[in-house]
Order: structure tokens, then sequence, then C-alpha cells
């Protein structure tokens, strides 16, 4: 709007307007809409208030609008990944951990043979491959629910389940064999070994793969939704401060408008409703970059380690179990031996320089790094998954939790040296009864880690618990403030205005 | 009022800066593509006369296709195995496809993408001798030691197997070698062995002892672009094209194939 305040001015607008002067007489008759088009009406007092009161309402409005679309969208982030895909996707990093305990379960029944004593004994671990199978399939369903509109994701759920029931039948028929063999422990017979080639090649080549990767695509669409609602509360947060200082712009301009013009010092309703104005946005702006912040902690702190945290954790099970392979199949004992380290590597990995990259030379490397290493800040001296962790858990519970983790692993990895050694000793009763017996300890000591790293995982549980928790609070009554809010402001503006309106009545 | 314009002038210049954050495009936006390939492996990258061709290239085109950019807009170059780092995170190439193992220490520099397929070490020796069953039969034979190949250091380092070297400048030479008798077995990863297999009276072992991850090289950050190269690489296995392909450059060698999709590594 042009600031119109001498009459020169004004009579140069008016004389702007074609088809003035010469019909004027008509365009009276014609009544108020006429008027109200030609513009006079802006040229009278009440005609200012009214168009200031009607600009003040409209960016009151778009600030009502902007807010409620902004908070709409920190709801969503919260949903997205505190209550929806967040939760399902850590339930699809099941898949991979059951599918991988399933060949672990059938590698220890065929390795103890018939001697019952050894390991968790023959019924308990075919009593955990029945579970795992169970819990498979859930987990495949969890899959299934995120796949909806992704039909390639839906095309590896299916691969997955078809291909899980050939493994079953598969590990069903070297089981069979084994029971017929009778063999005793550590001496599986040519036969049971071919059968269960077949079944772990498939689920090392197929089913694993694909579930890894399932986990892997669904948590990635979780990072770009998250992302994408990220950036959109923040964009949100941007817009509240413009339309929020233009409503303040529009309120003193009103507000410095009635004082010239009624030589008056304030207006104590237009005072208020400014001051509410500016607490509003205040709080709105500190509100969503409260949210925004929850919601990057949730993802940083809860997210990205529990899921980080489940691959180490299926990852050193399968690990675990290239043990009873590498014992079970010495045809293959090389190419379990170098899959052991590589699943080390990811879990752990040290830069060895110029040393050859075998365990031989890793297990001394790695017990040195640990026997240093404390969680702190600066950059850890191993990456892999565990050194991601180092990253996130630098203190507090995290940091406390990560280091008997650590401290686990390490008993963990000297207790594969040392079956090595045996077993490279030619001394396989000794390695079989180190790594099955059930008083030996590497079962003990795995089960140690692993509850360590479940523990691990469960405080970064809570932090993700915390900041969900914290987004929740912070968003709770804020559906009915913005509208409240503005009503509240949209009164206290026509409480302002209504008297000297009504002196021109 | 004047208070107003000015206002609306100062914040929507603030608001403009804070909502578009400068930021360099991924492959997933690009509306042409160079891609890194090598151009001295048969059945993987190779330059001739007509361009560059292989099972690499192929792949690298498929790739790019589901990224939205046809073959007409890929321009192809050469990277060698020392510059795709320092390629990548410079801007020169903005893929590269070029028997590109994924390692932790590489993935401080570079994001991966796949891999779109897992290589093993294993062994090439001449199609009459039928002494070597795996690895471990190197010992006492002649294997091939190529300059700035780490292959070797695998069977008689990481291995501890007594294989005696023989230095040849590159793997075509260690190939001219075999069939001249100077040389008893060549290892290296197999899609290397299985390009230089076609036509030549030799015999792949097919005792694989190593896991080679072949990754796609993204600018180190690129999460948009490595998730869609995932989802490329899904479907070009899931459609059969990965098969068509392998059977194409590798069929021939006698090497066992892997035709489902390997395990990803993640997108960091």
């Amino acid at each position: 709007m042009t600031p119109t305040r001498s009459p020169d001015a004004a009579v140069a607008a008016s004389s702007a307007v074609p088809d003035s002067g010469g019909d004027a007489a008509p365009v009276r008759k014609a009544g108020r809409f006429s008027v109200f088009v030609r513009g006079r009406w802006l040229l009278t007092i009440p005609g200012r208030i009214r168009t200031h009161v009607a600009l003040t309402l409209a960016a009151l409005l778009a600030l009502l609008a902007v807010l409620t679309v902004a908070i709409g969208n920190a709801r969503d982030s919260v949903q997205t990944i505190g209550h929806d895909a967040g939760p399902q996707v850590v339930a699809t990093g099941a898949l991979y951990f059951a599918l991988s305990d399933m060949d672990a379960q059938v590698a220890s029944i065929l390795l103890i043979g018939r001697d019952h004593g050894l390991g968790i004994g023959r019924d308990r671990s075919l009593e955990r491959y029945e579970r795992r199978r169970t819990e498979a399939g859930r987990a495949a369903v969890q899959a299934a629910q995120l796949a909806t509109h992704d039909p390639d994701l839906r095309r590896t759920v299916e691969e997955v389940l078809d291909g899980l029931g050939r493994y079953e039948r598969l590990a069903g028929e070297a089981m069979l064999l084994d029971r017929q063999a009778g063999h005793p422990p550590g001496e599986p017979p040519a036969e049971v070994v071919d059968a269960y080639r077949q079944a772990t090649d498939l689920m090392k080549v197929e089913l694993l793969p694909k579930a890894y990767n399932i986990t892997l695509d669904t948590g990635e669409k979780v990072r770009r939704t998250h992302e994408t609602e990220r950036s959109a509360i923040l964009t949100g947060r941007a817009w509240v401060v413009v339309t929020g200082a233009l409503l303040l712009a529009l309120l003193v301009a009103t507000q410095m408008y009635l004082a010239r013009t009624f030589r008056r010092v304030l207006n104590p309703a237009l005072v208020l409703a400014t001051a509410g104005t500016l607490v509003l946005v205040a709080v709105a702006t500190a509100l969503l970059s409260a949210q925004a912040g929850h919601i990057a902690r949730a993802k940083r702190d809860g997210f990205d380690p529990i899921l980080s945290l489940s691959r180490a954790r299926a990852i050193g099970h399968s690990a675990f179990a290239d043990e009873s392979r590498y014992l079970l199949d010495p045809g293959r004992a090389d190419t379990y031996e170098q899959t052991y380290l590589d699943k080390s590597l990811s879990v752990l990995y040290l830069d060895m320089g110029t040393k050859p990259l075998n365990l031989a030379n890793y297990h001394p490397a790695v017990d040195g790094t640990l026997a240093r290493y404390r969680p702190g800040p600066g950059a850890p001296p191993f990456l892999g998954l565990f050194g991601d962790e180092a990253r996130v858990s630098r203190d507090g519970r995290e940091a406390a939790a990560f280091g008997r983790t650590l401290q686990a692993y390490r008993t963990v990895l000297a207790n594969d040296r040392r079956m090595r050694e045996l077993a490279a000793r030619g001394d396989r009763a000794a390695a079989l009864d180190l790594r099955m017996g059930r008083t030996s300890g590497a079962i003990r000591d795995f089960d140690a880690y692993d509850a360590a790293l479940v523990a691990l995982a469960g405080v970064h549980r809570e932090a993700f618990d915390e900041a969900i928790a914290a987004a929740n609070g912070g968003l709770r009554g804020w559906a009915a403030v913005p509208g409240a809010a503005a009503a509240a402001i949209a009164l206290l503006i026509a409480v302002g205005v209504r008297p000297r309106l009504a002196e021109f009545r | 009022m004047r208070i107003v314009a000015a206002a609306i002038a100062v914040l929507s210049a603030l608001c403009a800066c804070g909502l578009e954050g400068a930021e360099r495009r991924g492959v997933a936006g690009e509306r042409s593509l160079v891609i890194g390939v090598k151009a001295d492996q048969p059945g993987l990258g190779l330059k001739g006369r007509n361009g560059y061709e292989g099972f690499d290239v192929d792949v690298a085109t498929y790739i790019a296709g589901r990224l939205g950019v046809p073959r007409s807009r890929i321009r192809f170059t050469t990277t060698n195995s020392s510059v795709r780092e320092k390629a990548l995170a410079s801007g020169e190439v903005d893929m590269v496809v070029a028997t590109y193992s994924i390692t932790p220490k590489r993935k401080t520099q570079v994001t991966f993408a796949g891999p779109y397929y897992i290589a093993h070490q294993d062994t090439l020796v001449r199609g009459d001798d039928l002494g070597v069953r795996n690895v471990r039969d190197l010992r006492g034979r002649r294997i091939c030691e190529v300059t700035g190949s780490n292959s070797w250091r695998r069977v008689i380092e990481e291995r501890n197997v007594a294989a005696r070297r023989v230095a040849a400048p590159t793997y075509a030479a260690c190939m001219g070698d075999l069939a001249g008798g100077r040389l008893d077995a060549v290892s290296t990863d197999d899609l290397i062995l299985a390009g230089f297999a076609a036509g030549r009276d030799v015999r792949i072992v097919n005792a694989p002892f190593t896991d080679e991850k072949y990754g796609v090289g993204l600018r180190k950050g690129d999460l948009e672009g490595c998730a869609e190269v995932n989802r490329a690489i899904t479907r070009m296995y899931q459609d059969g094209t990965a098969e068509r392909l392998l059977n194409k450059w590798f069929g021939r060698s006698g090497l066992k194939l892997t035709t489902s999709v390997p395990q990803f590594e993640g997108c960091s």
C-alpha cells in the first residue's frame, strides 16, 4: 500500500484512476461497491484503520496456518521414527539374526553328534532352531508390512521366505543323516558334511544377504523420511519467524498510525496483542527447535546405534558359528577362518599397516588395542561397527556399557585364538572341548559378550525412548495453542480499534 | 508501513538463504554421468576400438539407466586404482565401477553402494594341471607376482603357503608366462581370472578363499545416490540382468558364478 498522507498525493492517486473526473456523478450512484473498487475509502481514516486491521488479521491467519503445518510436521516426524517405521526397521533386524542363528544351531547339532553333553545339547539346540524359525517368520511379516508400497522390497521378502523353505529341507536332511550316523563329536561323516554344505551355502549366499538388505533398505527409508521431516520442521520454524515478524511489524505500524492520528500515546489492547504475538512466536520457535533436536537425538543416539549394534550382534553370532563350522568341515577350514576374520573386521577393523591381514596377526593386534582403549572423546583407534559405536558412546552410561562390551568381546576373541592354536597343533579334541564344552568357557564367554551387547543396545534404547518422550511431551497441548492464541490476538486487535472506529459513526 | 516493507525485505532475504542450503548434487540428480572404469581388464573393463567394454561397464550402464541417465549421456573414463579416491573427491568422476573393493579404510573417504558382486580370490592353472585343488596346493609352485598387486601376499603371507614368486608387469603377462611354462599358477580375483580365461587352455580351480566386495564408489556423503544405486543393483538381480551379464562375460570360463544379490555394505 502507498502511504498517502499529503493532499497532493491523494489527488494524484485519485486522478491516476482512469474514468474518474467526468463520470463522477453516475459512479456515486452506483453505491458502496464502486467506492470500494475505486479506492476512495482508503483515503478516509476509518478506511485506513480497517485496512490496517485487515492486513494484520491476514498476517495472523498466515502465522496460524504456518504454525499448524509446522507442528503437524513435528508430530509426523515423532510418529515416523518413534512409533511406526523406526521400531519396525529394528524388528526386521531380527530376521537376519534369527536366520543366522538357525544355521548356527544346525552346525552345533552336527558337530556334537551323539555326545549330547556338549554345547547346549542336541535337544536344546533343536528347540532353539525351532524358536528362531518362528522369529524369522514373524520378522518377515514385519518386513512385508514395510514393503506394501515397494514391490522390489516385497519380492526380496518373498524370496527370503521361499529360500527359508528350501533351507529347512536341506538342514532337515543333514540333521537326519547325522542322527542316523550317530557319530562321535567332531567327526561327522562326509555325507553329513556335504548335506550341511548345501544348506549353509544357501543360507550364506542367498538368505542372509537378502535379509540384511531388507533392514538396510527400510533403514534407508527411515533416514530419508527423517531428513525430509527434519528439514520441514526447520523450514516451518523459519516461516513462523517470518510471518510472526510481519505480524509484529503490522501491529506496530497500526499502533503508530493510531497514535499519530488520534494523538494518543499507546493503545493498551494493541500493546497486549503485540506482546502476545511476541510470546507466541518465541515459544513456537523454541518448541520447533527443541522438536528438531529431540528427533535428531532419537535418531543419532538411539535409532542408528541400535540398528548398527543389532548388525554387530548378528554378525558376531554368525562368526561364532563359523568356529563350529571350522571344526565341523576341515575341508573348508581355510574358508571359515577367512569368513571369521572378515566378520571380525566388519565389527572391529584395525589398520594392520604392512602386516599380512590374517587372524594370526589380527588377534594380538586387537587384544593390545582393546587392552589400552577406553571410551572417550577423540577418534577411536579402530573402525567398523564398533568404530561407529565409539563415536556415539563417548561418555556417561553409553561409554560405560560400551567399555564392558569391548572387554567381553576381547575375551571372545582370545578364546578363538586359543581354539585355533589347539586345532593348528592337531589337537582337535581339545579345540572342540574349548569351543563346545560346558565348563571350558567359550560358550559362557560368548553369552556374557552377547548380554553386554544387548545391555548396550538397551542403554541406547533408553536414550531413544527419552528423546521420543520429550518430543511427545513438548507437543502435548499444541493442538489447541495456536488456534486459541490467534483467537485471543484477533480479539485484542478488535478491542483496540473498535473505540477509534466508533468515533466516526 | 515503511517498517513493514523493510521487515519483509530483510526477512525474505534471511529466509531464502536459510531454506536453500547449497548442497552438491549426488548421482541421483544428475542429467549425465562420468563413470570411472578400468581399461586393461578383459571381461571387466577393457578399452578397445569401440570404447570401453566388460562386466563393470555393463553394470555401470544399467545402474545409470535406473538413475535416469541413458547410454548417450554417460562418459566412461579410465580410472586407475591409485587415483580412485581422488577422482571421486575432486568431482572428476561421479561414480567408479572398476573392480573397486570395499574396505573399512576406503569407506572413510568414499561412500560405497553395493557391492554389485562379491568376487573371491581363486587360482588359475594350465588346463592339464590337475594337481592344484586349493590354495594349499600352491606350496612349492611358481605363482605370479604382479607389480602393484597384493594378491600374492594373500597366498604367501596371509596363508603362509610357501609358493615361489615370479615377477610380471601385468596379469596379461602372467598369462603368457603360464602358457610358456615359466609359471604354474596365477592367483587373484576370480572375475579377473575368468576374464583372462576365455579362449585359453586354462582351468579355474574354483576354491575361493577371500571375499572381495566390488562396490560402486561415490563421492563421500552421497547417501541419497548410494540408496538409489543399491535399489538399482537389487533390481538388476531381480530382473535377471545380473545373471545374463555374468554369463555373457564369464559364462565360458568355467568359474562358478553367484547369481543372487550380494549383501550390501550399507550407505555411510
